[in-house]
């Protein structure tokens, strides 16, 4: 046991995130004291979500600026594509963003909450295509963990039962919203070209669960969600890790280094206390990283020692290694069919009820496809409150062009395109020997290329996007747009993982199966970094789900 | 005080006119997309190769923006407002001959209109200051057309000769057109600006018949049965398979 502040712990946890914060409610609730680091400041999403505000009542229309980067209203606080004081850089011709925010619960305040599982061959991608690299469990493992994990969480959608679209064990799952009337077309069009559209799964209660409200139809996910209805740390695992007693919280905590005792072991970490810049050392038996994928990485890499010159944990040389994020693209288009159409409440849960998961596995298989693996659609096309982009397309003026305006609004699809890149040499994360953070902290450095394979697969995506915006009678915006064009740059689809990755060879991975550094035996991994691959379905479910169960498992060895 | 247009709401602090001289080209590191919702490619103001152009140079707008931290659940914009009482007057004048009165909705001054591109052109983002340099100078042009078209300012002009000098710079078409291409990119743009901040009004949102932003209890109701008539037949127009509704659970 050690102490802080007068209160007694086993198991220290940096970041309060999804992989952190899961971690410390499956840990309190076994009983197990819990103390919890986190950089950002303490947040409160029931008195600070500005849940029906409007446009107009915010500066500038609350659209996007470089303070919000989603728009005013947006729950990310202190960060977005920059954290003040708190830079990285880019190598030479590489182009990665990097999205963090600085308060308690991390990007699970204002993530999309699309929840999509892993399928048995994403979890064995070597296996399958004799591309990359196994993980070191497989889908049959880790399935009765989604069930659990998704029924904590508490997940909206169905089971189609698609090759692409693994099921979750009878109810588990909350009822989907029913679609609205552009997702219904789009369905009806991908019908007509052989591919199917599904309900999305968002980790939204669409039912009242334990003590939190059902989703009530209206306001913005992105800023967070005051009655607990859409998914984040800070109004589930956090608060109920709270009320079992067993963990204290202490935010403004940068942790900088984690410290290592004579016989090799974690023994404890230090941290810089933000509100007056004093270091603080802690104590601990056992040692949780979940600061995300690449602060993790970071963070061993800057606690290097006699033992570990190249970084804690990492005698592999893998960590920062690997990193991928989701490939992305946009294809947009206008639909003439839904001007002027019948007025309804198109707000739904505000996201996406209907997707277009990957089709074309055959394909693959066959060698038909220039690339390996597969891409998901999301879908944008709903009415919802006007801002300052609805005069996009109109031109003149005058009466004739506002009610161009008005007979116009609503019939635009925009079709996100998320894929899997392949782990590749030239995308990773190092530190930057020449730049420090304001804490004096040095900094990370990206290396990014993207390879034959994404622009391949992008193509194919533009291709499709405007295939299905044609058949439901529409014109793509941009047609001429060339993959190269439209691909987005590393990082901005904020799926980062695979900089600490997992496996059964210490000589090749950071990790076991179960997030413990083969290097350190009481030091866990428990965020995104240990991802193998990055399969194109959004990866927050799987890194909650994996916390769960590796949490699980360290909370009985605590408590045998 | 103007007697065209009456600020809708006070100004934050009293007015600032705007150097002309200096030449700073403002492009902070920040990529376009951060800077408007839905960023249109604008260039900022070069010589003409035909007509005439003010291209008045102007020092970016430093002073505070609201933060990385802002108190969302009650927003407040800490920048004070530049745009000059004549300024005022011209964009009053202008909003209402893009965005007039009709039998759906009030007019783009009915619904502080002018205020939001007052708040907007004096906001201290890189975006919103390229947009300025392209209004000032717009705004410029058009008094300066006016004058060499009919010897007066823009605002003093007659409702027709106003309209006939917009007639020209109204259409992306005209881009097209040596003399008016600047003129015409301006006029896109602030015509994005005047309709964005009219339909984003509580006014233009009921306008534009949006639905929404209310509680709904139970289940997503989901399309009404008239909606769902309509994308029927859509479906059926476009020879696509029937509509089928979604069966929960
Ligand atoms: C706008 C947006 C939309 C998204 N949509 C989706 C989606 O629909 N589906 C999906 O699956 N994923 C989505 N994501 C990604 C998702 O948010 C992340 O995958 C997830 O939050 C990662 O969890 P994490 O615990 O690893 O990290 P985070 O949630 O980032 O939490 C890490 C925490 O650690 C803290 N921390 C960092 N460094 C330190 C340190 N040195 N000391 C102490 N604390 C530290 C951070 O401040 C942070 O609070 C989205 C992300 C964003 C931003
Ligand atoms: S749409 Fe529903 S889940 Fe999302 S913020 Fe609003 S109430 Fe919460």
């Amino acid at each position: 046991m050690a102490s802080f502040e007068g209160f007694e712990y086993e198991v220290i946890i940096v970041g309060s995130g999804a992989g952190g914060g899961m971690a410390a409610h499956v840990l309190t609730q076994a009983g197990v004291k819990v103390l919890l680091l986190e950089a950002g400041r303490d947040y409160d999403p029931v008195s600070e979500t500005p849940m029906f505000q409007q446009g107009h009542e915010a500066p500038l229309r609350g659209v996007s600026t470089s303070d919000k980067n989603f728009g005013y209203y947006d729950a990310t606080v202190d960060g977005g594509w920059q954290v003040p004081g708190e830079p990285y850089t880019e190598a030479t011709d590489s182009r990665f963003m990097w999205w963090r925010a600085r308060m308690l619960g991390g990007r699970t305040n204002h993530w999309g909450r699309l929840v999509p599982r892993f399928t048995p061959a994403d979890f064995k991608p070597y296996s399958t295509d004799g591309v990359g690299t196994d993980w070191p469990v497989d889908y049959d493992e880790i399935s009765p963990w989604y069930d659990q994990c998704e029924e904590l969480v508490g997940v909206c959608g169905d089971n189609p039962g698609l090759d692409d679209t693994p099921s979750s064990s009878d109810g588990v799952l909350l009822p989907p919203p029913k679609p609205r009337v552009m997702e219904l077309l789009l369905k009806s069009a991908c019908e007509s070209l052989g591919i199917p559209a599904v309900p999305m799964r968002r980790a939204i209660l669409t039912e009242p669960k334990d003590d939190r409200e059902a989703c009530f139809w209206a306001t913005p996910c992105g800023r967070g969600c005051s009655i607990g209805a859409a998914f984040q740390t800070t109004t589930s695992v956090l608060r109920w890790a709270m009320n079992t007693g067993n963990l204290k919280i202490v935010t403004d905590a940068m942790v900088k280094e984690v410290h290592l005792d004579e016989a090799g072991k974690a023994a404890g970490v230090t941290f810089v206390n933000r509100t007056n810049r004093a270091d603080v050392r802690v104590d601990g038996d056992h040692i949780i990283l979940a600061a995300s994928a690449c602060e993790t990485a970071r963070l061993l890499l800057n606690s290097s020692s006699e033992t570990f010159p190249d970084g804690l944990a990492n005698s592999s040389g893998q960590v920062g290694r690997n990193l991928t994020d989701s490939l992305g693209a946009g294809v947009s288009g206008y639909i003439p069919a839904l001007r002027d159409r019948p007025k309804y409440n198109e707000d739904g849960h505000t996201g996406n009820h209907l997707y277009i998961p990957w089709w074309d596995r055959e394909g693959q298989k066959d060698g038909s496809l220039n690339f390996s693996r597969g891409y998901h659609f999301e879908v944008g096309a709903r009415f919802s409150s006007p801002g300052m982009g609805v005069a996009g397309r109109v031109d003149g003026f005058g009466k004739d062009a506002k009610d161009e305006i008005r007979s116009s609004y609503g019939t635009s699809i925009g079709l996100s395109l998320r894929g899997e890149m392949l782990v590749s040499d030239d995308c990773y994360c190092e530190i930057d020997e020449e730049t420090v953070d304001q804490w004096g902290i040095p900094v990370l450095k990206f290396h990014w290329k993207w390879s034959e394979q994404e622009i391949n697969q992008v193509a194919h995506g533009l291709e499709w996007g405007k295939k299905i915006i044609e058949a439901m009678g529409g014109t793509v915006n941009n047609p001429d747009r060339t993959a190269e064009d439209a691909i987005e740059a590393g990082g901005q689809i904020i799926h980062e993982v695979g900089t600490t990755r997992m496996g059964d060879d210490p000589a090749t991975s950071v990790c076991n199966q179960w997030g413990q550094t083969w290097d350190v035996e009481n030091l866990y991994l428990m965020d995104g970094g240990v991802f193998v691959s990055n399969p194109h379905k959004n990866c927050t479910i799987t890194i909650l789900t994996l916390a769960m169960r590796n949490a699980s498992r360290l909370a009985e060895q605590l408590t045998a | 005080m103007s007697n065209i247009y009456n600020p809708k709401m006070s100004r934050r602090e009293s007015l600032k006119r705007i150097g002309t001289m200096a030449t700073v080209v403002m492009v902070g590191g920040v990529p376009v997309a951060c800077d408007t919702a839905e960023p249109e490619v604008n260039q900022a103001p070069v010589t003409p190769s035909a007509g005439h152009w003010p291209d008045i140079k102007l020092d970016a707008i430093t002073g505070p923006t609201y933060g990385t931290d802002p108190i969302v659940s009650n927003p407040t914009a800490p920048w004070p407002l530049t745009l000059s009482e004549a300024q005022r007057d011209q964009v009053a004048v202008l909003s209402d001959i893009i965005c007039p009165a009709d039998d759906r909705g009030p007019a783009a001054t009915e619904v502080g209109v002018p205020d939001v591109i007052d708040e907007w052109v004096s906001a201290p983002y890189s975006g919103q200051q390229r947009d300025r340099v392209q209004i000032i100078n717009g705004l410029q042009w058009l008094d300066d057309e006016a004058q060499l078209r009919f010897g007066s300012s823009f605002v003093a002009t007659s409702v027709e000769q106003r309209i006939e000098i917009i007639e020209d710079i109204a259409y992306r078409s005209q881009i097209e057109i040596d003399e008016f291409e600047l003129p015409a990119s301006f006029f896109s743009r602030i015509r994005r600006l005047v309709f964005g901040a009219y339909f984003s009004s509580p006014e233009g949102i009921q306008d534009i018949g949006y639905i929404g932003n209310v509680p709904i209890a139970g289940d997503y109701p989901g399309p009404t049965e008239e909606a769902m008539e309509h994308i029927r037949q859509v479906a059926d127009t476009l020879g696509l398979p029937p509509i089928t509704e979604y069966v929960n659970r």
